[in-house]
């Protein structure tokens, strides 16, 4: 376990926090056949240097479009995003982006496909294998190194993917339904995995899902999105790790459903 | 080891089955030796062509032939496909026609182009090299199309150098359907070169079937469609070999 947790982590209480993010009246439209789409009004959020927030929302309430505004993948029409204060202009090593679907190179080995997140590290190659190794052994994918992603399961695949965005040691992970194509079982497996690599990682994680017991379980912070807009903002007052049946969860639990319904 | 080997055995079956019945049917007096030839004169006649050192100038002109025409036809084919896919302008104006004519079987612009190249190198090289700019020119363009939007957003977020993404996404994901295409190309253009040939050439292994069939050597005929068929066959399997060294990473 001590040979996964990245040093840099460890340092985190010492060290200036890093890995904020502001969130300031973000709009965000598309255009479609000429017509402009309002995908965000007036988005506004601020997060904490390694708080995990859940956001869920309605499918098509513009979830993925705040991640991908944050990675730096589209950007925003107004507003601002800062990362540790800021602008963000592009994607950026500080942050990782867990798609729903794996997105592993199927022509690249799981090894192959991790490494390639090192690209830009000056690291020795024999450092990176090393990371890469205890990368997999943290997301329970030893001996499945030299795999294709064909060869691999869903929920391996899933792993495979988180390991590569854990790689490049992001202080900012964003996770877009990453558990969303699993089956129950597997999916409760990967949410204490989850909860178990932020707890040694300490960095900020963003986590979208549909699931309210998901982002109760992992979630510092839960934002309910409306269409375009953010509906509330909770806060769990539970701790890490957390237990399932926590009955404080129960009444947060209450209110998101009836939000999510009122949306 | 018992079943690899009837593997082996099997795709011979159907080739042994033929040879035979030519043998039982020659070998009686059903057919004249001018009709039918019995396969030991076809042997016969391979083992003359090649003793005098005639099928090796047959050939020698139709695989330099096929080389140029389909190094001409796919290169053109390959950036042509890169061109529809990726500019929005060259499809609106060429896509459709290119749909078009790609529907035409090669042979039908022998007449045409005989016409208008006259019946030297020139006509052979243009056929061949149509024949195989279609496969290829379709390939590369779903190959590149292919190019999924997420493979780039993942290479974005990980900050990858543009040398990187051709080695490590765009020439992974586009090489194994532009080799398909090329395999296709390869063989189509085999095809059209030996018909253009039967046409009109002054050597190449058509123009020596023709010369046989005018002079009523049936036998030398056969030996040019034996080879023709072993040819083809020859590249379309080279070409899979490459294949399936390049994509040992698919579930096959
Ligand atoms: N590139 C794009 N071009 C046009 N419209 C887009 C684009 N991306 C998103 N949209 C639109 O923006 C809206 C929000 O999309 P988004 O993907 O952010 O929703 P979501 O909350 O993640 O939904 P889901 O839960 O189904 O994933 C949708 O109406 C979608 O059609
Ligand atoms: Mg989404």
């Amino acid at each position: 376990m001590n040979a996964i947790i990245d040093p840099r982590s460890v340092q985190a209480d010492s060290a200036p926090a890093v890995g904020g993010l502001a969130i300031r009246h973000v709009h965000k439209g598309f255009d479609i056949d000429g017509r402009k789409l309002s995908v965000l009004e007036d988005v506004s959020l601020t997060i904490a240097p390694g708080q995990f927030v859940s956001i869920v929302g309605a499918s098509g309430c513009g979830k993925s479009t705040l991640l991908r505004l944050i990675a730096g993948l589209e950007r925003q029409d107004s507003g601002d995003i800062l990362l540790n204060e800021v602008p963000v202009a592009g994607p950026g090593l500080d942050r990782g982006l867990i798609f729903q679907d794996h997105r592993l190179f199927p022509w690249l080995t799981v090894e192959q496909n991790v490494l390639l997140a090192l690209s830009n590290s000056d690291e020795a190659a024999t450092d990176k294998r090393a990371r890469v190794a205890s990368l997999l052994t943290l997301v329970g994918l030893d001996g499945f190194a030299q795999a294709f992603p064909h060869q691999l399961s869903g929920g391996m695949a899933q792993r495979a993917a988180i390991a590569r965005a854990l790689a490049p040691q992001p202080q900012v992970l964003l996770l877009d339904e990453p558990l969303g194509a699993l089956d129950a079982l597997t999916r409760l497996r990967l949410q204490s995995e989850l909860q178990r690599i932020w707890l040694a990682q300490r960095s900020t994680m963003i986590m979208v899902t549909h699931d309210v017991d998901e982002a109760l379980f992992l979630g510092d912070v839960i934002v309910v999105m409306q269409p375009g807009r953010i509906a509330r903002i909770l806060h769990v007052p539970s701790t890490h790790p957390r237990d399932r049946a926590d009955p404080a969860l129960a009444p947060l639990k209450a209110e998101i459903l009836s939000l999510l319904h009122a949306g | 080891m018992r079943s690899t080997l009837q593997q082996r055995l099997l795709p011979l079956l159907v080739p042994g089955l033929i040879l035979a019945t030519w043998f039982a049917v020659t070998s009686g007096d059903d057919f004249t030796a001018q009709v039918l030839v019995p396969p030991a004169a076809v042997l016969d006649s391979f083992n003359e062509l090649l003793a005098s050192g005639e099928l090796a100038d047959h050939l020698r002109a139709s695989l330099s032939r096929l080389l140029l025409g389909f190094g001409i036809g796919s290169g053109l084919g390959l950036g042509f496909g890169i061109l529809l896919a990726r500019s929005a302008l060259v499809n609106a104006f060429a896509g459709p026609f290119f749909q078009a004519v790609r529907q035409v079987p090669s042979i039908a612009f022998l007449p045409m182009l005989i016409l208008l190249l006259g019946v030297d190198e020139g006509f052979k090289l243009a056929i061949v090299a149509k024949a195989a700019f279609f496969p290829v020119a379709l390939a590369t363009h779903d190959a590149v199309k292919g190019i999924s939007k997420g493979w780039l957003e993942v290479a974005a977020i990980y900050r990858l150098s543009p040398l990187r993404v051709l080695f490590r996404l765009i020439l992974p994901a586009t090489v194994p359907p532009v080799l398909t295409g090329l395999r296709l190309g390869l063989t189509r253009a085999w095809i059209v070169l030996v018909a253009a040939e039967l046409m009109a050439a002054e050597n190449g292994i058509g123009q020596m079937m023709e010369m046989g069939r005018q002079m009523f050597r049936i036998d030398t005929v056969m030996v040019g469609v034996a080879l023709t068929g072993l040819i083809g066959f020859a590249l379309d399997q080279g070409v899979r070999l490459a294949e399936r060294r390049l994509v040992r990473w698919k579930a096959v």
